[in-house]
């Protein structure tokens, strides 16, 4: 498949500039780390509390630093007139859509892996069995908020104040995707099981499926503005 | 050609005309001919305008959409006109919605706000407007700014459905334990009197809404042909 | 009676801000139709 080709080969060269340079991954990092510490220092939260709002907690984390992942995102395409070099050619402007949002999830999977335990240490929670479902939840959250996020940095691109005007515009648009994720984590952390955290899961699948078609067929009108 | 400007101008006249006229007929049912409610009293009668609010907004928000589709699509610049247009009025009406609200609160809830799950999406519904209106004035390229509100006006309209869907099941699946405000609306036993009031000021609210908008629209207009006309002032 | 107090304090906000709008709608309409008349008559008398 030619799209699919073409992704694989964006995706690739994302990467590759991404291992040599470790610009984004290591800022990410840092940043997601920071968090929790001034979260620590903003918040009193007692031991028997700290379960209850570690998902808001950890999920404000990998807000604040999923959208430094995306003021970044088309950073190297910026550069030296690189984007409409790339847009000349006949490549599918859907594949560069779908290569950086797989480069943005793996930024933040890359993160989120660190600091899920991390955030466990810090705040000396127990339930480290509950964790890889935990993640499979944050890795739902986080896949609406690529999606989305890809889209929209592309659109804030060349507007004015963009590190301001992403974030506004971004976050009202992912509080399904804030309620849903928290939600679901909390519902797991009480009772262990899916269960009852199932409407959420399913809500951010849907969102997902929706956005990443909504964001694949509208992100060619974006790029070529 | 201009026989069609004239005829526009005395609809929009008459749309105006009629838009008063049942203004001030909804202000006579609402205050004056309804009675006040059983269990809320007078402050009830904010009603006859918050829930017209409520209406106009979430309307101008499917223009917004309808705008934004049509753009994408045909690229004409007066559905881009629409779209902005209605965004502007949409984030009034809004802004108003809420603080219609919130007043109507304090007397029956006793406080100025709470995250009830009306007054969380109308706000927001806010935010979102405000947003698609910031996109507008930060992009400098006309042509980019058009399309990128657009993108923006149907990402966000196709949320809406998804954000109804959290606010509410958060709302209703997870009581805090704090302040939890019975949100219901007194519809058992509603007085006839009540119904027309309600009724009136709908149509005066739709009627003000298209007014504005249409004037706003035709504001619009001639502002895109001024900016045509002085950028080819030597060839045309 | 409980709550008038609240109700003029809706009602006048709401009617003012639509007022004011419409009251700014109305003069900018006016200049832009200043502007455009201008534009239009310069053009003719070109042609």
């Amino acid at each position: 498949m030619e799209l699919l080709r073409q992704t694989v080969w964006l995706l690739r060269k994302d990467l590759l500039l991404e291992l040599r340079r470790r610009e984004s991954v290591v800022a990410m990092f840092f940043f997601g780390t920071l968090l929790l510490f001034v979260f620590h220092f903003a918040f009193e939260i007692p031991p028997d509390r700290a379960a209850a709002m570690a998902p808001g907690l950890l999920w404000l984390a990998f807000i604040f630093t999923g959208t430094l992942g995306l003021t970044q995102l088309f950073q190297a395409e910026r550069e030296n007139h690189c984007l409409e070099a790339l847009l000349l050619g006949p490549m599918d402007r859907a594949a560069l859509y779908l290569a950086k949002v797989s480069f943005n999830l793996f930024l933040m999977l890359l993160v989120e892996v660190i600091i899920f335990p991390l955030f466990w240490i810090l705040f000396n929670l127990a339930f480290w069995e509950l964790l890889p479902s935990l993640f499979l939840v944050a890795l739902l959250g986080t896949m609406g908020f690529c999606v989305l996020g890809t889209l929209f940095s592309a659109v804030t691109l060349k507007a004015r104040a963009r590190e301001l005007l992403l974030p506004l515009i971004l976050f009202p648009l992912m509080i399904p995707v804030i309620l849903a994720t928290v939600r679901g984590m909390e519902i797991l952390l009480r009772t262990g099981q899916f269960e009852e955290a199932v409407p959420w899961l399913r809500l951010l699948v849907g969102f997902d499926v929706i956005f990443l078609t909504a964001g694949f067929l509208i992100f060619e009108w974006v790029i070529e503005a | 050609m201009a026989q069609a400007a004239q005829n526009k101008t005395r609809g929009r006249k008459l749309l105006g005309a009629s838009a008063l006229l049942s203004v001030l007929a909804g202000l006579y049912f609402g205050l004056i001919e309804a009675p006040p409610d059983a269990y809320q009293g007078n402050a009830q009668r904010i009603m006859y305008l918050h829930i017209p609010s409520i209406l106009t907004a979430y309307l101008s928000f499917f223009i917004v959409f309808i705008g934004s589709c049509l753009f994408l699509w045909k690229r004409e610049k007066r559905d881009d006109i629409l779209a902005s247009s209605a965004a502007e009025i949409g984030v009034l009406f809004t802004a108003l919605t809420i603080l219609e609200g919130s007043i109507w609160g304090k007397p029956t809830w006793g406080v100025w706000w709470t995250w009830d799950a009306r007054l969380t999406l109308t706000a927001i519904l806010l935010l979102i407007f405000i947003g698609y209106l910031m996109l507008r004035s930060l992009i400098e390229d006309e042509t980019r700014a058009a399309v990128c509100s657009a993108v923006l006006g149907i990402i966000g309209f196709l949320d809406i459905p998804l954000i109804h869907m959290s606010v509410y099941w958060w709302r209703t699946l997870h009581q805090p334990p704090s302040i939890l405000r019975p949100d219901k609306m007194p519809w058992e036993n509603i007085h006839p009197s009540m119904l027309i009031a309600l009724a009136v000021n709908f149509a005066a609210f739709i009627l003000l809404y298209f007014y504005l908008l249409s004037l706003r629209f035709h504001v619009g207009e001639m502002e895109e042909e001024a900016k045509t006309r002085k950028l080819y002032r030597g060839s045309l | 009676m409980s709550g008038w107090g609240f109700v003029f304090l809706a009602y006048g906000i709401v009617w003012l801000a639509l007022l004011l709008y419409l009251f700014f709608l109305k003069r900018r309409a006016r200049r832009v139709e200043k502007e455009l008349a201008a534009l239009r008559s310069s053009a003719v008398k070109k042609n």
